[in-house]
């Protein structure tokens, strides 16, 4: 159809009223002349008109058929197909809330997260041209460890993902070609001070090119220049929107200094409203604060190369593409390595685009989930399907008179399928407030560990992806049963009284649906099964150390009023004496990083081996830490309040370093340092292993070395903890008043129990997995729903056939068993085709599991038994019905 | 209705817009009447038109574009439809006597004694 000719007939549609009756004055026109010239030719008046009108023929008739000729006849089929759709829908109400509630669980389930991956994984930042964004890190391949066997897990490992050296990064901005600039960037923390209540704000450090790389500008003020960039004129500061407003009440501050750890910084601007929440770049934090990078000078030279410390991004010169900068960069690190050997030789820059990166660890996830849902919505199509197909039966007659009135079988499929897209329809549209009500409910049970989550939001892309999977449902389900009922011949249906012709040909086609449906629910339970054992696993994992009412809480001092080890442990001397005073409080620690709070790795040697480093976690420990933490003396003794400064330098280990380092051999009294240049530490005692870094981490190698010897060791106390006899949350007010008394400037931050990091540290675990198992509760539910279905069907039509069985001597007992052994064939073909189905899909969740394999028979044989079990129990109830028939009644019905 | 004996033809089925689009293309403009008696007349009684499926066609032929239809007045003053042809009807036109040729000549050789 030409565009003209859609606008001719559009146009006669809407004015639809006047071209008919244009028409007719035309034909009566055209009649009323034939009579005149009739009349003329000497026709008698009286007959010439109805002779007339005999030429003209059926008036009505013709005037049918030239308005067909306007109308969009796809359009107006439509809108009796519709019309149908909604009568017939009407009259069976329970068949339409059944399965438009199904879509819409589908639907809703679906659209949900959809959102959540839209939001999280689709989604470009919200930054101009983000396509070319990149994120930049450093691989760093690993050397085989000389202190683990082939066989220990630890020494086999790929190449170590690296943040990069700032020396590095100059080269790699300077000597390629592919980008427009890379920029460094890391969360800076800093005490705010000078202005009532001190605060702990998180900042980011970036060199100067990151606001041009973004393409950002302050709303007021301006940003970094290069010369800023530098040590000694970095005392400059952008400050974000939420915090001009929450510390200075969008006062005018531009210009004015700002303390930041007690160093004045000029605030050279304010930036707007909303500017890229940093969730967009991974980080958890909320961003109060810019400043400069300026990296020192002995970072930038050639010795710093080793130091990998900072994060950078940067973005691609339009033109130039992931792979030549790859290829570029490749060539770059391979020169590096040959110039700078001992820092660069193992180390290659690898670059992603920066939204992909961002989201990199939550990838495996997002995708299990949103397959979880695609699978919910093929069973609920399949079970909307299986009830399409029974309401055929009521249907069949009918059916059958529209073929024999010569309805094409064409026409018939599209009047049902139309039927069915009205379904879906129906489905979509609850479904998306099914959907948009489940989105709020994820947002709110979502850990926020989970980057750019908090944007989930139904967009156009939810809301056409949404109508497409309902629309492709809708024919899903609903072409199935229309071919089915069409290749009725509708003679026999209709000579037929026997409402269950097709029966037996439907009950086939029945069943194949719902084995379909108990097998794609057996995936889903595997893999709910698999994240659950994991979960569980997860769970019990013993962390070394007693987590169970300790507080927790950082007090960073700033090196510009504590400058010397000394004085910051005087302080926390103080503390720990105010707060062990307080009633409840059972014991105190402190020490640089408390577990599951970061920490401090270190290359340490051997004095019977020098030059052979290990990795291994230091820390500076009060003498009350390991009574706080509950980690027990294995050999020698702890640390004890005489080892000070002055005293013999002393050192605590813990069983792995011990393993690695001595083997067999007695590890006290030996001597350990921790890189070439600080002296020999004797150690004097071996402690049991702690999982430092949450359940999900391996047992480092750990030092633990007096806080009151750490003059010689750049180690900076920073984390404090009390265990209570009560609720240990009600002490975090306490904390803070004491460091008040001691110094009103200092703030006290990241004030948790062990218990609550445990808990945020297993939420995302704990998230995907109740997902996933609600998703499968919702896909048994739904394969139950079908096997019941089935099951009674067969009954209900073998009502006679069993009458017969029971008259001629059946036991109740063998009339169960016929229906039961039905139902264990559905469930046991489904399962066995959703176990196949299982086995190869569950390779792609290796990384979401902890502590089993995704061949954990376990697992396999738990969510098949559940399956069977639950199954059986369903089917109990149409097989009660089927022993409870009376042989009378069941004949007198044939 | 046309008596069974009448002696006129009806008009081969395929060619009835030709036959409308070449009355107007000769004369003009006309409403449907003149239209239906201009093809009666110039095929001397020969060809008659089904006149009530005149209609149909004449709308098919606006829809397609090959004719516009205005209101005007008749001699006796009555308000009449008349039809004209577009650029678009006259090409449509032309081909359809160039298709018709191609037909009758094709149809000939095969009637013609050889």
């Amino acid at each position: 159809m030409q565009l003209n000719e859609f606008f001719r007939r559009l146009g006669y549609l809407l004015k639809r009223k006047n071209q008919a009756s244009d028409l007719d004055e035309e034909m009566r026109l055209h009649v009323e002349l034939r009579a005149a010239q009739l009349s003329s030719s000497g026709v008698p008046t009286t007959e010439a008109l109805d002779a007339a009108r005999r030429r003209f023929g059926n008036r009505t008739q013709i005037a049918e058929q030239s308005g067909e000729t306007w109308a969009f006849n796809w359009l107006d089929h439509l809108a009796e197909d519709l019309l149908f759709a909604a009568r017939t829908l009407r009259k069976s109400p329970a068949f339409t809330v059944v399965a438009v509630a199904t879509i819409a669980l589908g639907i809703g389930l679906n659209t949900a997260v959809f959102s959540v991956v839209n939001a999280v994984m689709l989604r470009d930042l919200p930054v101009a041209d983000a396509g070319r964004l990149v994120a930049l890190w450093e691989e760093v391949r690993q050397e085989p460890d000389v202190f683990r066997g082939k066989d220990d897990a630890a020494s086999v490992t790929g190449p170590r993902r690296s943040t990069v050296s700032p020396a590095n990064l100059v080269d790699y901005q300077n000597k390629t070609n592919s980008f427009e600039g890379l920029a460094g960037v890391d969360i800076s923390q800093s005490n705010l001070t000078g202005m009532g209540t001190p605060e702990r704000l998180s900042g980011l450090s970036v060199t100067s090119n990151f606001f041009p790389l973004l393409r950002a500008s302050p709303a007021q003020g301006r940003v970094f220049t290069a010369d800023e960039d530098h040590p000694g004129h970095d005392d400059v500061v952008l400050i974000t929107d939420e915090l001009w407003n929450r510390r200075y009440g969008r006062a005018n501050i531009l210009g004015t200094t700002m303390m930041l750890d007690a160093r004045p910084y000029r605030i050279i601007g304010i930036l707007p409203p909303g500017f890229l929440p940093t969730s967009e770049l991974g980080i958890e934090v909320r961003i109060d604060f810019y400043v400069p990078a300026a990296y020192p000078p002995d970072l930038l030279s050639d010795q710093g190369r080793g130091d990998h410390e900072v994060n950078v991004i940067g973005r691609l010169k339009p033109g130039s593409s992931l792979a030549s900068a790859r290829a570029e960069l490749k060539v770059l690190s391979q020169q590096l390595a040959s110039r700078f050997p001992v820092t660069n030789k193992n180390v290659t820059a690898a670059i992603a685009p920066l939204r992909d990166d961002v989201v990199r660890k939550v990838r495996t996830s997002m995708i299990v989930l949103l397959a979880a849902v695609g699978l919910i919505v093929l069973v609920a199509c399949l079970n909307v399907a299986n009830l399409t197909l029974v309401r055929s039966i009521a249907r069949n007659r009918e059916i059958a008179m529209r073929i024999a009135l010569g309805a094409s079988r064409g026409r018939v499929i599209r009047t049902l399928l139309t039927e069915s897209l009205v379904v879906a329809a129906l489905g979509c549209l609850t479904g998306l407030a099914l959907g948009a009500a489940l989105i709020r409910l994820l947002v709110v049970l979502a850990p926020a560990s989970i980057p750019r989550i908090e944007s989930t939001a139904m967009d156009a892309r939810v809301f056409l992806t949404t109508v497409v999977v309902a629309f492709l449902s809708g024919i899903f389900f609903g072409i199935l049963p229309a071919i089915h009922i069409t290749r009725i011949d509708p003679a026999d249906s209709l000579r037929s009284a026997d409402k269950n012709l097709s029966g037996r040909h439907q009950i086939r086609w029945r069943s194949a649906l719902t084995i379909a449906e108990v097998g794609l629910c057996t995936v889903l339970l595997i893999g709910a099964g698999l994240l659950l054992r994991s979960f569980v696993a997860v769970l019990n994992v013993d962390l070394g150390f007693q987590s169970e009412r300790i507080l927790a809480a950082s007090i960073p001092l700033p090196e510009t009023r504590y400058a010397t080890a000394d004085q910051r442990l005087r302080f926390f001397e103080q503390l720990e004496e105010r707060l062990r005073a307080q009633a409840g409080v059972l014991s105190v620690a402190f020490c640089n990083r408390m577990p599951m709070r970061g920490g401090w790795g270190t290359g340490i040697e051997k004095q019977s081996a020098v030059n052979v480093m290990l990795d291994a976690d230091a820390q500076a420990v009060s003498v009350g830490y390991f009574d706080t933490l509950g980690i027990r003396l294995l050999r020698g003794r702890l640390l004890t309040s005489t080892d000070r400064t002055g005293q013999t330098l002393v050192v605590v280990i813990n069983q792995e370093l011990a393993r690695l380092f001595y083997k067999d051999t007695d590890p006290i009294g030996q001597f350990i340092r921790r890189g070439s240049h600080a002296p020999w530490l004797e150690i004097v005692g071996v402690v049991s292993d702690i999982k430092r870094d949450g359940k999900t981490a391996k047992v480092t190698p750990q030092i633990y070395i007096p806080a009151a010897q750490t003059a010689v060791y750049p180690v900076r106390l920073a984390d404090l903890a009390v265990r209570t006899a009560l609720d240990p949350k009600q002490y975090a007010a306490e904390i803070q008043r004491q460091v008040w008394a001691l110094d009103p400037d200092q703030p006290v931050t990241n004030v948790k129990t062990f218990d609550e990091i445990i808990s945020i540290a297993v939420a995302e675990r704990r998230f995907q997995t109740m997902l996933l198992c609600l998703f499968a509760t919702v896909a048994f539910s739904l394969a139950l729903i079908g096997v019941y279905g089935v099951l009674s069907q067969t009954v209900a039509q073998r009502t006679a056939e069993l009458g017969i069985r029971m008259a001629l001597g059946a036991s109740q007992r063998s009339i169960l068993a016929l229906v039961l052994r039905q139902a264990a064939w559905l469930m046991l073909a489904g399962a066995s085709s959703g176990l196949l189905l299982a086995l190869g899909l569950s390779q792609y969740m290796k990384s979401l599991l902890f502590g089993i394999e995704p061949h954990d028979w376990g697992s396999y044989i738990v969510a098949v038994a559940v399956l069977a079990a639950v199954g059986m129990v369903v089917s109990l109830v149409p097989a009660r019905r089927a022993t409870s028939v009376d042989p009378l009644v069941a004949l007198r019905y044939e | 209705m046309t008596p069974l004996n009448d002696p006129r033809d009806q008009i081969p089925p395929g060619t009835l817009d030709m036959l409308i689009l070449k009355t107007l293309a000769r004369s003009g403009e006309m409403h449907g009447f003149e239209i239906a008696n201009t093809i009666q007349l110039t095929s001397e009684d020969v060809l008659q038109v089904e006149e009530g499926s005149l209609y149909p066609a004449l709308q098919r032929m606006l829809v397609k574009g090959w004719l516009v239809g205005e209101w005007g007045k008749t001699a006796e003053n009555r308000r009449a439809r008349y039809y004209r042809l577009t650029a678009r009807g006259r090409t449509q036109l032309n081909q359809e006597i160039e298709r018709y040729h191609r037909v009758t000549r094709a149809i000939e050789r095969i009637v013609q004694p050889a």
